[in-house]
């Protein structure tokens, strides 16, 4: 199966490897940012509260209705529907079938730019795998998102109103911070997935690692090892990944333990200290 | 004559169309430099009427003058005799409140706690907002745990942060709800005078409570929230040693044993 000399072969074409690796991080990274952005629109679209046909909650004679068409129109909101159809779809249907629908139908006649990112990432191959992946990504990571949002008590938007923030502040100062801290552990489990589902680009001509080892088949006759060694690449970039990020999971955790933090809490209060007797 | 700094006018607010009626049509006033009292068996109504005052809970019926603008409506006149769009923020954080269950921020500081809103919302300078929130610490005791986080105080002190959190804003009315209901029975002391030395110094407050000790001495004013109906208010000696009311005669018979 494995060979010495079939690995000293692929690794003839170890160029092929650089470049795909390359293309799979610039392919992750671009998605992660876009499908981050999609999700967040997406969870504030669908736990927003616009209704507009919310006149019709009462009747002719200032009633409240309590039932009935009219009464359903009223409590639709629009916004949110689009965005739960949306992940709805997306959620509901496979990748490659999205991808092969971004590249084959939805950009077909567009013409995209044919110039090449770093001399070798081929553009008009990689939009539409980002814009398909992140669109995918987009709708999971919505979920996740809106999961977090849900997760926090009320009471924290109640006192940050109640102190004259706006419903924008109170997200992005109070609600947003403790929200992505606690689903920190699923988004490093997406931004994982996101990087081995990239590998499905490569049925469009994108040219990352998976599309390095159907050339290196195609030149030497060898699958075994060409596969082995993009397993390896693969497994070095979502094992740091995941660490990385269980880094940021700790770093944010300083609410949560009782007995303070560790060097900077210590400077923090030796500070203030300071300015206790400054003032 | 005193002037009215809330006048509540009809309020109403029905849950399920109508079919809790937590609000049932209340009218009162409350002036300035007040020091209200709020009582009342629970499910009364009494912390809905808190809510309502800064429209945390949006009446279904009625009106809230805060400062002779009538804050439940869409619009309002400005200085130059204009209608605008009403801006509740600017309007809410000159009521300050105080919650059962604290709601400090987990994630930050007690210091960020309490200058968060008035850097973001104010303006205000960061150094000054903390040299600010520093000596509002010392005056209820912590000036020492500012650098802390809410998860290592406790109850009491989580309380008189939550206080003086709402005081940075420099509100012209407390509101407090509940706020030593949540704590063990030794911390209520501390919180209470805190509130105590705060309605000394000429606050106005609007406090729901279950301490009735508090509610007798440092009121002016106490109100008797039942079935969402104001059904008596009037001094604390009036409401407490002399209930007109057979209702408040029956829940006060309840609570002073």
């Amino acid at each position: 199966m494995f060979t010495a000399a079939g690995f000293k072969r692929a690794f003839e074409y170890m160029t092929l490897f650089e470049q795909g690796l390359v293309c799979t991080v610039m392919l992750s990274a671009f998605t992660v940012i876009f499908g981050f952005i999609l999700a967040l629109v997406l969870a504030l679209m669908r736990l927003s509260n616009i209704c507009p046909f919310a006149f019709l909650r009462t009747d002719r004679e200032g009633h409240l209705r309590e039932q009935g068409f009219l009464f359903r129109l009223s409590k639709f909101n629009p916004i949110s529907f689009v965005a739960s159809v949306y992940v709805e779809v997306f959620r509901a249907t496979p990748l490659l079938v999205q991808i092969f629908i971004v590249y084959y139908v939805v950009l077909a006649d567009l013409p995209l730019p044919t110039f090449k990112l770093f001399g070798m990432i081929r553009f008009n191959r990689f939009i539409p795998g980002v814009i398909a992946l992140s669109m995918n990504s987009g709708a999971y990571l919505s979920e996740i998102i809106r999961a977090g949002i849900q997760s926090i008590d009320g009471g924290q938007t109640e006192a940050a109103r109640s102190l004259g923030m706006s419903q924008m502040q109170n997200m992005r100062h109070i609600v947003l911070p403790q929200a992505i801290k606690n689903i920190l552990p699923a988004i490093a489990n997406e931004f994982v997935t996101i990087i081995k589902e990239s590998a499905i680009c490569y049925t469009i001509g994108v040219q990352e690692i998976m599309s390095a080892v159907t050339s290196i088949r195609g030149a030497t006759f060898r699958i075994a090892e060409p596969l082995i060694i993009a397993t390896a690449i693969y497994f070095c970039l979502t094992f740091p990944t995941s660490k990385i990020i269980a880094y940021f999971e700790k770093r944010m955790g300083a609410g949560d333990k009782r007995n303070g933090g560790g060097r900077k809490a210590k400077k923090a209060a030796a500070a203030l200290a300071k300015r206790r007797n400054q003032l | 004559m005193t002037d009215i700094l809330i006048r509540v006018r009809g309020l109403k607010k029905y849950y399920n169309q109508g079919a809790i009626k937590a609000l049932d049509g209340i009218d009162a006033d409350i002036n300035k430099g007040d020091v209200i009292t709020v009582i009342g068996p629970s499910g009364g109504g009494k912390s809905t009427f808190l809510r309502s005052l800064n429209l945390l809970e949006v009446p279904t019926e009625g009106s809230i003058i805060f400062n002779g603008v009538d804050i439940t409506k869409k619009k309002e006149l400005n200085s130059e005799g204009k209608m605008v769009r009403l801006d509740l923020n600017k309007h809410r954080e000159k009521m300050g409140m105080v919650f059962q269950h604290f709601n400090l921020f987990p994630h930050l500081s007690i210091l960020d706690n309490m200058t968060l809103a008035p850097v973001k919302v104010k303006g205000m300078n960061k150094i000054e907002a903390e040299d600010k929130a520093i000596a509002l610490l010392e005056r209820v005791g912590l000036g020492d745990r500012a650098t802390a986080y809410p998860i290592q105080l406790s109850g009491g002190q989580k309380q008189r942060v939550a206080i003086v959190r709402a005081l940075m804003m420099e509100p012209e009315v407390m509101l407090f709800d509940e706020p030593t209901s949540a704590l063990d029975p030794e911390m209520v002391g501390e919180v209470l005078e805190v509130m105590k030395e705060l309605a000394e110094s000429g606050m106005t407050m609007v406090v729901v409570t279950h301490e009735m000790g508090f509610a007798r001495e440092v009121g002016n004013r106490t109100f008797f929230l039942c079935e969402g109906k104001l059904m008596e208010e009037g001094t604390p000696d009036e409401v407490f040693n002399n209930p007109k009311n057979p209702r408040l005669h029956d829940f006060l018979s309840k609570v002073l044993l």
